[in-house]
């Protein structure tokens, strides 16, 4: 099958984890698609903005005209905010030159080149992290489900818990209900046996990761089995940032030096120093 | 579409949309954040949405269509529980965009605001990304 070249649009708050970008590419090169990452602030859809259509309209154009200028034909999306923005909003007012699914349309439409990939066995028993929302949009949770049941040694467990929104961040702003929905999880896994939480998007994995506190499983995302399938190492700094008792000792004096003690101080460590949840 | 396409869009399918919905209430009655809304969980739903629709009319809506909207996490699960088969949740999407001011207006809920969004998200990717990958991805 000949190479397809796709432009691979991250989304914004997946800066977090860079690892999961970097493994996303690996495993599209793996069944021939040539990803090209872009993500940002520079590549917004307008949803940070939303409060002001003029400016929401400015932002999500610009991303536009740069994935028309890309000349690759397909955007891969990872976010379902942005997913759902560019079919809503983006895609509407400024006619794309490009088609857009998603990365889990993408794998599991050549789940059959992935097979034979996957030859390193993953113990685990696993409990998928699913939202209603999006599914509805994109067949998700079934998606990354069977993708996951590929896996040499993963069973994943059926339970039918599916938390309200479309990701953490959605459900996180309403008082309450992120540590109702995450107490829900935890129960549903203690009743399935599973050892294994895996989630699907980036802002669930990032209000997820701290469960892993004092429990005994552990919080990976679908890509991280995935790569770990495929032989592929990597690091999840996010969790272990977020999960460390001091994250300054764990992310080092230099890395913070190099981004800027002040701002790393204002804007990043109160997130990582933030309670669990549940 | 020119200049102000977002807001032309915003407006031409709020009254698509307004058009087309009988107030039936399902789509409140299927909503899985109702019974975390005391306002909206009290209320009769084809009341509360009603009052969406006078939004989507350029109205000014009611308390408890406004706590209805507000508390809209994109569970999408209105939209199959729609008899008209409206894309209830693109409706729902519509309003919230409204009540927060996307068209002018002062806005009506309490709107999420993150000044720092860029500059952090900016931060994260100097600590997970080499400078190569920051050079092509962002």
């Amino acid at each position: 099958m000949a190479v397809t070249p796709v432009v691979f649009w991250y989304g914004c708050n997946m800066a977090r984890h860079g690892e999961i970008i970097r493994l996303s590419t690996r495993i599209m090169e793996a069944v021939d698609v040539a990803a090209e990452p872009a993500g940002g602030p520079g590549y917004c859809c307008g949803s940070p903005q939303e409060k002001n259509a003029r400016i929401a309209e400015g932002m999500g154009r610009r991303t536009m005209e740069k994935f028309n200028e890309s000349g690759r034909e397909q955007v891969v999306t990872w976010c379902p905010s942005c997913h759902m923005n560019m079919d809503d909003f983006m895609a509407p007012v400024t006619p794309p030159a490009f088609e857009t699914l998603h990365i889990t349309e993408l794998l599991h439409a050549r789940r059959e080149m992935l097979r034979p990939l996957l030859r390193h066995p993953v113990k685990a028993r696993v409990f998928l992290h699913g939202h209603l929302g999006f599914n509805g949009r994109v067949a998700v949770n079934d998606h990354v489900s069977d993708l996951l049941g590929m896996i040499p040694g993963i069973e994943v467990v059926n339970h039918g818990l599916l938390m309200p929104g479309h990701m953490c961040s959605a459900i996180a702003a309403v008082p309450g209900a992120l540590a109702e929905a995450q107490r829900a999880t935890l129960a549903a896994m203690a009743e399935t046996g599973a050892d294994t939480l895996a989630t699907i998007f980036h802002s669930c994995h990032r209000e997820t990761v701290a469960l892993e506190r004092g429990r005994k499983f552990r919080v990976v995302n679908w890509i991280h089995l995935l790569a770990e399938a495929m032989g592929f190492n990597y690091t999840d700094e996010y969790k272990v940032w977020r999960n460390a008792a001091d994250p300054r000792a764990a992310i080092g004096a230099d890395r913070i030096a190099a981004v800027g003690d002040v701002a790393f101080e204002r804007l990043v460590e109160p997130e990582l120093r933030r309670p669990a949840v549940v | 579409m020119t200049e102000g396409g977002l807001a032309a869009r915003i407006r031409e399918e709020s009254a698509r949309l307004a058009e087309a919905c009988t107030s039936c209430g399902d789509c409140v009655r299927a909503c899985p954040m109702v019974a975390r809304t005391v306002v909206v969980a009290a209320a009769e739903p084809g009341a509360v949405i009603g009052g969406v629709l006078d939004v989507l009319r350029d109205g000014a809506g009611t308390p408890e269509a406004l706590a209805f909207i507000s508390a809209c996490t994109r569970s999408g699960v209105c939209t199959p529980a729609c008899p008209e088969r409206i894309d209830a949740a693109f409706m729902m999407r519509l309003a919230g965009l409204r009540v927060r001011g996307a068209l002018g207006d002062a806005p009506r809920v309490k709107v999420r605001d993150d000044p720092g969004w860029s500059a952090r998200v900016k931060i994260f990717a100097r600590l997970t990304m080499t400078e190569e990958e920051q050079e092509k991805w962002l």
